[in-house]
């Protein structure tokens, strides 16, 4: 298993590099002729604005601008922005929460939603649940996240209101005023938008249970287990279920490298205060330190996070574990 | 005689598929007695895996058991529930299947799997069905048992996971063992070690064993009886012995002729059986075998021969061995 | 007098090769796509949208009279079913109808172009990768690996702000980011076909590289690809809608079903139906190109039902 990740670490190399390179040279290309601190300061004179830049290293060669900005990112610095001058890195900081509270959330109940439905539709096949539960799930992939979005607030957050019944927030983390410490506030935000985000996960995830489950149930193995005289729900839940996880679990392994760009539309329909609405907000105001430095952060984060999914997958099989 | 343990009566089973009606299994009767070796014989498709399904049902969809019945310690195992079933399945008959690579669980350890029918039938806990499994394993001829049984399918070799295989059949001591192809997927110096180990386990164990494969020289070396299988019916059965000295139906007949024999001329062609296979949708009219078969005559193409005493020992269905016609040497 | 049998012209071997590997191969998809009623009726669907594309002008001039940047401050909001509205207007009064007529033209146009961009430059990087193997393969699958690492929402929002989008600007930039997953596929197909025989046949009789790969390995990667299109158009109007809804991608007066939906938050008191006109349309295309592409997969390998 030591040789399976020495490789898979390997193979990253390049990408990271590849990645660092291009949003650097995007970088120099879009800001490198920017003066940093004209828009705070119009009469800045021309020798001052030398000195800012030579401080800020903007004058030495490419390559060496380049190390620097490799080096500043192993120690966590993406850069800063150029409208104001701020950490990039201290901005991921402080939206990360927000927006792996949310994403996480939503991958948790697209798992603990998409394995019974699959379950059910493959137990029962080519009846009228498995039809319309298929249906459910090609219509799913079908609706837009931005729409649902908007057309879930409509319902239960506006609708309601004006019905008189208890409604849904329609957006934020927290009710305005409160400093967010009631857990029963955050959680009530975190629904709408927790589902809507999770809806496409269910539609794919619960449609790959299904057949992933069949294809295990028409195995050898499961027939040997009926041969055993066991009941078929110990066939189902415990032989054939463990198999036909293993699949899923690779699946959702894919999304956790978008854990942090995922929720971006979701987040600006409902005022999330995660990276994707930053990145949103900073892109509107032609920040593009800023936006690079997030987006270098987020193609990182994949790399690793497809790593992790390399060595969930290992533990969970078997076959690969003790090699 | 005493009673037979195993008793088979008019068996159909048919797989409805959008193509037509298969006609898998056609009206099979039997009878197995306790401690016998009993061979199934015959080609691919003929139904001899699907009869051995059907006793102890295991018929996936599409298809079905739509007639006879198995009588099995005083029940009709075709008439029980699925929990009534379930309680039979493993622990009084078990069976064992051909591809030992994919009948095992990749994802459970071999011990675990080989003590589980322990669990399931006897209610003993993990421990004990895991020191059970570890000296089955050893019984079976698995070298280090208690290592190997904490290792994963994959471990093991072709040989190695058909000798477990056997060992779980063998844990709950089942009257009935089936072995449907047992062999076919391993080694020929392989193949004999299992034949050999199943040898010994019906001795040991005094279990009945039916053992269901297309290879003639199989069934020599293991079977007291067997019974020939063509086209979803018993063609012919009766001792091994008997049955290859003196085939009483053409089939049988080409199929031992079809063997190439070692003191055989190397200018001699081969014999294959002509024509193929037939349609189980929809068979030949009369005997299911005519069309191919060497000795027929004008009745054979409009009525179907019943399985008929021919000869002290045998049983054979056709007109005509049945008339008393003696079938040449093969 | 039996008469002498007909000496056909001898065929060039190469040729002949590829003839028989395709012909009955495309028929009997063909066939099995004509028998698909699901197939069919999407595929009507989505032949719909491109029509109602193409004549948007026309069915604006002939239905509702009216063009999508008329402004008409009086009939702000109006309800559905109103005298010449339809469908209703919108906060400036432009009837809605209309609106979502000229927004199928957006739609259907960036969706294909991006299609037909991504699935060309994806086949050549995939069959040149693929065929080549070695060094070229290595640079070319890392070069897609770093594509696909990059969150591709960033990289339109990035390239939105960089380039000014319009609707083949907008096309190209959301190909820019899918060649990479065809590349990977018709790579993977090309190194499945690149063993079999006929392969072999062709090169030992003195096919060059470039035919080799246009007119032996390409016919046979040529399914893939055309699942993938299908399947892929849903996602590219999924892509532009939501880049349209957030204001970086066609903006107004020029309608498009995302950009109809930007600042819905602030009429939903007003007119909820603003909100679900536009919604409803995304879905029922995107719908109609999942299910038809799905349809075009089961029609070439059944076996994966």
């Amino acid at each position: 298993m030591v040789k399976y990740l020495a490789r898979r670490v390997l193979a990253t190399v390049p990408v990271v590099i590849g990645v660092t390179l291009i949003t650097f040279a995007l970088m120099h290309a879009t800001a490198g002729s920017y003066i940093p601190g004209l828009d705070l300061n119009p009469n800045l004179k021309p020798e001052d604005a030398e000195a800012i830049k030579r401080y800020l290293g903007l004058d030495r060669p490419l390559y060496v601008q380049y190390l620097t900005w490799l080096a500043g990112i192993a120690h966590g610095d993406f850069g800063r922005s150029m409208i104001d001058g701020s950490l990039v890195s201290s901005h991921i900081f402080d939206r990360l929460p927000a927006t792996l509270e949310l994403t996480i959330t939503a991958i948790l109940i697209g798992v603990l939603i998409s394995i019974p439905l699959g379950i059910a539709g493959a137990l029962r096949r080519g009846s009228k649940i498995d039809h319309a539960l298929t249906a459910l799930s090609v219509a799913g992939f079908a609706v837009p996240a931005f729409w649902l979005g908007l057309v879930l607030i409509l319902i239960f957050s506006v609708q309601f209101e004006a019905w008189g019944l208890p409604f849904l927030p329609s957006g934020g983390v927290m009710t305005p005023g409160t400093n967010g410490g009631d857990p029963l506030d955050r959680l009530v935000h975190l629904v709408l938008p927790a589902t809507v985000l999770s809806f496409v996960y269910l539609s794919i995830w619960s449609r790959f249970t299904r057949s992933s489950m069949l294809e295990v149930l028409s195995q050898d193995y499961v027939r040997t287990a009926r041969a055993k005289g066991m009941s078929e729900r110990r066939v189902v839940y415990l032989h054939a279920l463990r198999n036909a996880v293993i699949p899923l679990i690779t699946l959702v392994g894919l999304e956790l490298p978008s854990l942090v760009s995922g929720g971006l539309v979701v987040e600006v329909v409902f005022s999330w205060p995660g990276i994707g609405k930053l990145l949103y907000e900073r892109a509107l105001q032609t920040d593009y330190t800023t936006v690079l430095g997030i987006t270098t952060f987020a193609a990182l984060l994949v790399v690793a996070g497809n790593l992790l999914a390399d060595v969930l997958y290992a533990t969970l099989d078997p076959r690969i574990r003790y090699e | 005689m005493p009673a037979p343990l195993l008793e088979v009566r008019d068996l159909k089973t048919q797989f409805f598929t959008p193509e037509g009606v298969v006609k898998a299994v056609d009206g099979v009767s039997f009878e197995l007695h306790a401690g016998e070796t009993l061979g199934i014989v015959g080609e691919s498709g003929c139904g001899k895996s699907v009869t051995a399904l059907s006793i102890m049902r295991l018929i996936p969809r599409p298809g079905r058991i739509v007639g006879g019945s198995v009588l099995f310690e005083g029940r009709d195992l075709v008439g029980l529930s699925a929990a009534e079933m379930q309680e039979v399945r493993g622990e009084s008959i078990a069976m064992i299947f051909q591809d030992p690579m994919t009948s095992l669980n990749p994802v459970f350890r071999v011990g675990w799997q080989v003590g589980e029918p322990l669990v399931i039938h006897q209610a003993k806990d993990n421990a004990s069905a895991g020191v059970e499994a570890t000296r089955m394993l050893a019984k079976v001829g698995i070298p280090n048992p208690q290592q190997r049984a904490r290792d994963f399918p994959h471990h093991f070799s072709g040989g190695m996971r058909q000798r477990a295989m056997i060992a779980m059949g063998l844990t709950t001591t089942p009257a009935v063992l089936i072995a449907d192809e047992p062999t076919t997927a391993l080694d020929v110096t392989i193949q004999a070690q299992i034949l050999d180990l199943l040898r010994h386990v019906n001795r040991e164990f005094g279990m009945a064993t039916i053992l269901i494969t297309h290879n003639l020289g199989v069934v020599a070396g293991m079977c007291e009886r067997v019974m020939v299988m063509y086209a979803g019916r018993i063609v012919e059965s009766g001792p091994t012995a008997d049955v290859f000295a003196h085939p009483k139906h053409p089939y049988t007949w080409s199929l031992l002729r079809s063997i190439p024999r070692l003191d055989a001329d190397r200018r001699e062609p081969l014999k294959p059986i002509e024509g193929s296979p037939p349609d189980l949708i929809d068979p030949p009219a009369g005997c299911s075998f005519h069309p191919r078969c060497a000795f027929r005559v004008d009745r054979c193409s409009h009525d179907d021969p019943r399985l008929q005493p021919v000869g002290d020992t045998q049983q054979a269905a056709c007109w005509v061995t049945q008339a008393g016609t003696e079938l040449p040497r093969a | 007098m039996i008469s002498p049998l007909p000496i056909e012209a001898p065929v060039p071997p190469s040729t002949a090769i590829v003839a028989r590997t395709s012909r009955g191969y495309w028929r009997e998809a063909g066939g099995r796509l004509r028998r698909n009623r699901i197939g069919i009726v999407s595929g009507g669907v989505l032949l719909f949208f491109v029509v109602v594309a193409l004549a948007a002008p026309l069915l604006a001039a002939l239905i509702t009279h009216t063009d999508y940047r008329s402004i008409d401050l009086i009939n702000t909001f109006a309800r559905p079913l109103t005298p010449s509205h339809i469908l209703g207007t919108d906060e400036l009064g432009r009837d809605e109808l209309t609106r979502l007529l000229f927004g199928a033209q957006v739609s259907m146009g960036i969706g294909f172009l991006a299609v037909v961009v991504a699935l060309t430059i994806g086949a050549c990087v995939g069959l040149v990768a693929g065929f080549y193997g070695g060094l070229i393969d290595g640079l070319l699958m890392r070069f897609v690996d770093m594509i696909l690492a990059t969150p591709a929402i960033f990289l339109f929002i990035l390239m939105s702000i960089l380039f000014k989008p319009n609707t083949i600007t907008l096309s190209l930039i959301i190909a820019s980011v899918g060649w990479g997953s065809i590349a990977r596929l018709v790579r993977g197909e090309v190194l499945s076909v690149r063993t079999r025989d006929f392969m072999v046949a062709a090169r030992a009789f003195g096919a060059s590289d470039a035919r080799l790969i246009f007119r032996h390995l390409l016919p046979n990667v040529l399914h893939v690809m055309i699942v993938f299109g299908s399947l892929y158009l849903g996602q590219v109007v999924l892509i532009e809608a939501a880049l349209d809804f957030l204001g970086l991608g066609i903006s107004p007066p020029t309608p498009s079903w995302g950009n109809m939906l930007t600042n819905s938050e602030t009429y939903f008191f007003h007119s909820s139906w603003l909100v679900i006109w536009p919604g409803v349309t995304i879905f029922l295309t995107v719908l109609a190109a999942n299910l038809f592409g799905n349809a075009v997969r089961d029609a070439f390998d059944p076996r994966l039902r």
